[in-house]
């Protein structure tokens, strides 16, 4: 391994460890985060997946991993959803490969329109379908722990 | 509360991490801070940073973490600064009360 990428997962991992503020990590792309246990001092890991087999696939090879890595929570969240035919496909294979599934976000063109705007989405249509589940999202993260693992 | 947002790449997750870090703050969740590790930096932008900003945003130098050795002899990497001192010396406020710590560009700074 490189030793510039094993500094960056060193730092990430320790920080997340030794700091007492609540914290947010956009992991890197990929599963070698899993693989190397950079993320394993967290207690809640959210897996966005999207509504197709490549995508679901990866979700629940990082699912098995983070369990093994006893994380806490391992939460599935489904991104860029278009309709009760992905919501059907997304509840079967999750059902089958035991995860857990706690919010779809559907798609939601006012997501790229803030990006090519150079905008936060919250600044630009904080009323849009995304970020309405998005704050379901955010409120079932907040909730007490069994209500959130519900 | 110690979240990971994880995915593949083209999955959303750098909106969902900065969309959900702005939504837990205006939830109630204060003080938080919002770590980017990924390779390709966009977080800041989705948390509300001014792109105008974005070529003055520093990452962290590869000088916060240290080597040290254990009583077996094996080395291995920590931090050499307390988190508040990195926060402090390293954060980037963002909207939201939220602080934005960069580890993108460590792997450029001498590393290895």
């Amino acid at each position: 391994m490189c030793g510039a990428h094993a500094a960056v997962r060193t730092l990430v991992s320790e920080l997340v460890d030794q700091n007492d503020r609540p914290t947010v990590v956009d992991m890197e792309a990929g599963l070698e985060h899993f693989s190397r246990g950079t993320i394993r001092n967290v207690d809640t890991a959210l897996l966005i997946v999207e509504p197709y087999f490549k995508s679901m696939e990866t979700g629940a090879r990082m699912s098995t991993l983070a369990r093994e890595l006893e994380i806490a929570r391992v939460l599935t969240v489904a991104n860029k959803v278009r309709g009760a035919a992905d919501s059907r496909a997304l509840a079967d294979f999750c059902s089958q490969r035991e995860m857990h599934l706690l919010a779809e976000i559907p798609f939601d063109e006012a997501l790229l329109e803030a990006e090519r705007a150079g905008r936060s989405p919250l600044d630009f249509s904080a009323a849009s379908p995304a970020l309405r589940a998005l704050d379901d999202l955010a409120r079932a993260l907040t909730s007490p722990p069994e209500a959130a693992s519900r | 509360m110690k979240l990971a947002v994880a995915g593949k790449g083209g999955s959303g997750k750098t909106s969902v991490a900065g969309c959900l870090a702005r939504l837990l703050a205006r939830r109630g969740v204060s003080d938080l801070i919002a770590i980017d590790a990924d390779s390709n930096p966009n977080l800041a932008l989705t948390l509300g940073l001014p792109p105008e900003r974005m070529s003055q945003l520093c990452p962290m130098p590869r000088s916060v973490l240290e080597r040290r050795t254990d009583e077996s002899g094996k080395t291995r990497l920590s931090l050499a600064l307390t988190p508040a001192e990195i926060f402090e010396q390293y954060g980037i406020p963002a909207p939201g009360g939220i602080t934005l710590l960069l580890m993108g560009s460590v792997d450029h700074a001498g590393a290895g």
